[in-house]
């Protein structure tokens, strides 16, 4: 019974961890956004947390500077199982405008495997809560998988 | 003897004790959030969201730092969720009460102090500064809330005893049925007012979370837990968020018999959650967060001076 | 042979074996350590014995030196007295003495001629011994005299260090002042009453109360004494030699010192406020022994909390529980009495416990500077766990002894308040709270900055402490749980007894003097009669609550069986990776909240306070001999003006 309400409610109560490596800062308010009346990512249980030891999905934006690659390994080396990546916006992606510069280091994917790419530049709102809802289903697969 | 026994852990494990006041607990966290939703004009999360949050939680890793002390990181959620467990068993519910003969106002105070205790000792058990912080501020917190509480809680008690003294619960509890609600006494509506706003410093909430500001110091005290352990003290905020309004509804509004105690149980726990609504949920939906030293300064200044105000007028037998 | 003669050879066998490590102890450290424990266990035997009779069966041990009996009504010889009050306090005062020369073994190994110091510590053991057992007034004063003199010693038997002989200086300054003090008083007694016998004393004072009141002598003598026995209690104004003695003095004196020696002032106030003077029933007696108490709490606490040496913030600590003490003690009444004694006892084993702790962080890595220690819990388990327990019992976390005597005294301060309707009364039981928050607030800082948090790189190599000393640590951490859930039981068996004797001088004048005497002289029976108010707090029950509770709940948890990964398997420290502290995602490295940065906005809102107090603890011996002088000029006025 347990484990049926466990895989359940891993899919119910998903806590965001929000990274900003080297983001512009427009992913990152649309983010915010979501959690406004307007777009109430609260009632699919969504919370920010403020520790990575608490989180279920972590939320990457930004090209990956140089500067916070090393950071961001390390953050999520600490995230404690299972957990998803979700990257935001076209930057962790592709490295966006800044592909190229010598102080970027995307894509995400050379560092970890992401669950789910959320895209636009910056990402709208909707997309934004239809991915995290997307990987919270991913989250609830993997959930399964470690009982089995 | 056996029926006696059965009785015992019936109240225990069942109500009021461990299934009751979690089920509970957790169940106003999820109404909290959701009426907070609502005032802000959102939908918000389901009522039951608390219990996805503390099965999310169980289903999760638990990781234990390396700089952190096992025993103590692991102990301190159990301790505190325990202790607050055993509290529930000696408030009295109007009529119905269970171990109330046993402990008294104070020693009910000093209970409470432990899950803030094991709160802080396992933070400061994770090794992590940002723990550090959040300990030192939930100390500064309970500082602060304790001398208001006190000053609230002995104007009752001069109230109740009259000339003689007294702090036993179900003394008030039985006053008030015989003279009516204590609110209702003019003398002592600063002390409920001072005890209303110590509710919320006590559980931690919006604006008193200094201890928890996920915004400042990530989670404080939290930072490290994950997992079971951390759902664990996600009880113990639920937990309190019963515990206190219940107290406050024994101390202020108690006295009601209405002959049943079904209905009496019912209707503490409705007038529980009607406190609890006015304490934590609207400041929540309206207020920011304090700064620490604004928060100490709050509670021994305005906040103590309702207390003391209550405490005089009622020694002077008004 | 009959267990009359069981306190005079406890103290004479303490100071023969002073003599005997003076001789002896030169030529080996073995000899003199051997001499100690022998002596002190016997000591503790003895006393232990005396239990049954003196504290359960209501006698009280009249013992004439040198069967020198009174002649025709007037005591000539001196007395020994012991009744059940004494033995309370004759009992911690062995206990303390014993678990302080065992934890000595090892902890002195460092320091060189330790005869020395056994000389001065079965000296100092022998006289506390005498003062709770002695009758007689002037030996009463040889005893804290002699007392004085080795703790002053021993505080300065690290004498390589200049501090160490600046806080035996002011300790000596300031305790000979109470000295003389104390001898003033008895000259004076002496000369109106003409003996120097207590019982006889207390009887003829008691004669005067019943016929118009006390005599400015008798007054003025009690002004002088309450201050002698005040300076030796350390009580406010007179606390400022404790926070230097402290830091410095070996730990193994220092639990002594701050539990016994400054007991020994508590029981100089018990003994003559309520059986000599028998003064407690008079209301402006009451109110100034509770308003010095109250004072003496708040500020040893406030002060305590801007410390960062380990010892220093121990040694306020110790005078603001004595404010505990002294408060519940000038209550006059029965559970006021009970909660103060009961302080007493829980005081002197939970900081016995945390200057051993102290102690073994000290020996161990040579710092007791909070704000330099950290994360030693993983390095010092047992210690952790010790300090804990002690931290839990001063700070009155239920269901340790702190919290059941604080509540007694909580009780008994509101209870005087409602029944003499004094507001006074009820702002102490808020101070009282108030105070014992801060108290948690001040131990939770020594844990966190000490035993919890990170391992600074320098200790890495700390180890637990030895056996020796982690025994008496054990014991006492075990009887703090104790006494705190079976506190019903050690009240009938330790502090009802004591309260009983202090209540009731007559008994105590009739043994000594022969059955009628105080009637003779209409002595009071009972200064306040004895009522309990001791059965909404039941350790027992709520303990079994919490056991059934957590193994439900364990129960719950281990029937949930799922995978919840792996918890720890790194043992080295590590600088990335899972297991790694979170530091918004920087690497690791050594940061940890040092004692001094905690609790800011309490200390940020309260500056213009700790400010001033800081200002006033200059440090410099005139000016704390001024604020003894001054306090004595106050109180002695006081009482002339106030005490009929």
């Amino acid at each position: 019974m347990f484990k049926k309400m466990i895989a359940k409610s891993m899919s119910k109560s998903p806590w965001i961890y929000h990274m900003n490596t080297g983001s512009c800062n427009g992913c990152d308010i649309e983010l915010v956004a979501c959690l406004t009346p307007r777009f109430d990512a609260e009632r699919f249980g969504f919370k920010l947390a403020g520790s990575p030891r608490h989180a279920d999905i972590v939320v990457v934006s930004g090209p990956i500077t140089s500067q916070s690659k090393d950071r961001l390994i390390r953050t999520l080396e600490q995230v404690p199982k299972p957990f998803c990546v979700v990257s935001l916006g076209s930057c962790p992606k592709s490295g966006n405008v800044f592909k190229g510069s010598y102080s970027v280091e995307a894509p995400l994917d050379k560092y970890v495997n992401v669950d789910v790419s959320v895209a636009g530049c910056a990402c709208k709102p909707e997309t934004i809560i239809e991915g995290l809802y997307k990987a919270t289903l991913i989250l609830q697969k993997k959930r399964e998988a470690m009982e089995k | 003897m056996v029926q006696n026994m059965l009785m015992n852990l019936l109240h225990i494990f069942i109500f009021p004790g461990l299934l009751f006041v979690t089920v509970i607990g957790v169940l106003m966290t999820g109404i909290d959030r959701k009426l907070v939703a609502r005032m802000q004009k959102r939908v918000g999360p389901p009522i039951v969201q608390g219990f996805y949050d503390f099965f999310k939680l169980m289903g999760k890793e638990s990781i234990v730092p390396e700089a952190a002390n096992k025993p103590a990181f692991l102990a301190a959620p159990i301790i505190g969720y325990v202790s607050l467990v055993v509290m529930v068993l000696f408030i009295p519910m109007f009529s119905f009460s269970v171990y109330s003969g046993t402990a008294d106002m104070i020693v009910l105070i000093y209970l409470l102090t432990i899950p803030g205790v094991a709160l802080i000792v396992g933070g400061t058990a994770s090794g992590n500064p940002y723990a550090g912080v959040g300990a030192s501020r939930e100390m500064v917190a309970m500082i602060g809330y304790e001398l208001p509480l006190i000053l609230s809680v002995l104007a009752v008690c001069r109230k109740v005893g009259g000339s003689a003294m007294t702090f036993s619960l179900n003394e008030i509890v039985n006053w008030q049925a015989a003279n009516g609600c204590a609110l209702f006494q003019w003398a002592l509506i600063p002390a409920a007012l001072a005890f209303l706003l110590v509710i919320p410093g006590e559980v931690g909430t919006q604006p008193f979370d200094v201890a928890e500001a996920e915004t400042e110091i990530l989670e404080g005290p939290l930072i490290e837990y994950s997992g079971a352990p951390l759902a664990m003290f996600k009880l113990n905020t639920a937990l309190k968020m019963f515990i206190m309004p219940a107290m406050f509804v024994a101390l202020f509004l108690g006295g009601v018999h209405t002959g049943n105690v079904v209905l009496d149980v019912v209707l503490f726990i409705l007038l529980t959650g009607l406190v609890s609504f006015i304490t934590m949920t609207v400041p929540h939906a309206i207020a920011a967060r304090f700064k620490v030293e604004r928060l100490f300064k709050f509670y021994w200044t305005l906040v103590a001076a309702l207390g003391l105000v209550s405490l005089v007028l009622v020694w002077f037998g008004l | 042979m009959s267990y009359i003669h069981f306190p005079v050879i406890a103290v004479m066998g303490q100071f023969l074996a002073a003599f005997l490590v003076a001789i002896f102890g030169s030529k080996s450290r073995k000899a003199s350590q051997a001499i100690t424990l022998i002596a002190s266990a016997c000591a503790f035997v003895l006393v232990c014995l005396l239990i049954k009779p003196v504290a359960l069966d209501g006698q009280i041990i009249s013992y004439w030196m040198g069967n020198w009996e009174p002649v025709s009504g007037y005591a000539i010889g001196i007395g020994y007295e012991m009744d059940a009050l004494g033995l309370f306090f004759a009992v911690l005062v062995s206990f303390i003495i014993l678990m302080s020369a065992i934890y000595s073994l090892r902890y002195l190994e460092h320091d060189e001629a330790v005869d020395r110091y056994y000389t001065l510590f079965l000296m100092l053991s022998g006289s506390l011994l005498g003062l709770v057992m002695t009758g007689d007034l002037f030996n009463m004063f040889i005893m804290i005299e002699i007392m004085t003199f080795s703790a002053v010693g021993l505080t300065a038997f690290r004498n390589y260090i200049p501090e160490a002989l600046e806080a035996a200086m002011k300790y000596l300054v300031i305790g000979s002042v109470g000295s003389s003090m104390t001898l003033a008083g008895v000259a004076l007694l002496y000369a109106q009453t003409h003996t120097l016998n207590m019982a006889q004393v207390a009887a003829k004072i008691g004669a005067m109360q019943a016929s118009g009141g006390l005599t400015p002598t008798v007054v003025f003598a009690f002004g002088l004494m309450f201050v002698g026995f005040g300076i030796k209690s350390f009580m406010f104004p007179f606390h400022t030699p404790v926070a230097d003695a402290h830091p410095v003095a070996p730990t193994s004196f220092s639990m002594v010192f701050s539990t016994m020696v400054i007991k020994a002032g508590v029981y100089g106030l018990i003994r003559i406020a309520y059986i000599v003077f028998q003064v407690m029933d008079k209301s402006s007696v009451q109110i100034l022994i509770t308003a010095f108490g109250c004072v003496t709490m708040f500020l040893g606490v406030t002060m305590a909390l801007a410390q960062h040496d380990f010892k220093r913030l121990l040694a306020f600590h110790s005078i603001s529980q004595i404010g505990y003490i002294i408060t519940a003690l000038g209550l006059g009444t029965a559970l006021g009495l009970t909660g103060s004694l009961f302080h007493v006892m829980n005081h002197t084993l939970f900081k016995a416990l945390l200057f051993m702790c102290a102690g073994a962080v000290l020996h161990m890595t040579g710092s007791k500077n909070l704000d330099e220690l950290g994360g030693l819990s993983k390095k010092m388990p047992h210690t952790t766990i010790c300090f804990l327990i002690a931290a839990f019992s001063i700070a009155g976390i239920p269901p340790f002894n702190g919290f059941a005597s604080k509540w007694m005294i909580y009780q008994a301060t509101y209870e005087k308040a409602v029944e003499s309707g004094n507001f006074f009364y009820a702002l102490v039981t808020v101070v009282a709270v108030v105070v014992s928050v801060l108290t948690l607030a001040s131990f939770i800082k020594v844990t966190m900055s000490v035993f919890f948090g990170q391992l600074p790189e320098k200790y890495k190599d700390a180890k637990e402490a030895p056996a020796s000393m982690l025994i008496p640590m054990w014991i006492t951490a075990i009887l703090c749980l104790g006494t705190g859930v079976l506190y019903q039981l050690v009240d009938r068996t330790l502090t009802a007894p004591a309260v009983a004797a202090s209540l009731t001088p007559a008994n105590y004048v009739d043994k000594m003097m022969g059955s009628g005497y105080a009637a003779s002289f209409s002595v009071k029976d009972a200064v306040a009669t004895a009522v309990q108010h001791m059965s909404y707090w039941n350790p027992v029950l709520w303990l079994t609550l919490l056991v059934i509770v957590m193994l439900g709940v364990f129960i719950v948890i281990l029937s949930g069986d799922n995978e919840r990964g792996p918890v720890l398997k790194t043992k080295e420290p590590v600088a990335d990776g899972k297991y790694a502290t979170f530091f918004s995602g920087e690497k690791y490295r050594h940061s940890h909240m040092g004692g001094s940065d905690l609790f800011w906005g309490f200390k940020h809102d309260m500056k213009p306070y700790f400010d001033f107090i800081e200002e006033k603890h200059s440090g410099v011996l005139t000016d704390y001999t001024l604020w003894t002088i001054v306090a004595m000029a106050v109180i002695v006025v006081y009482t002339f003006v106030f005490v009929k």
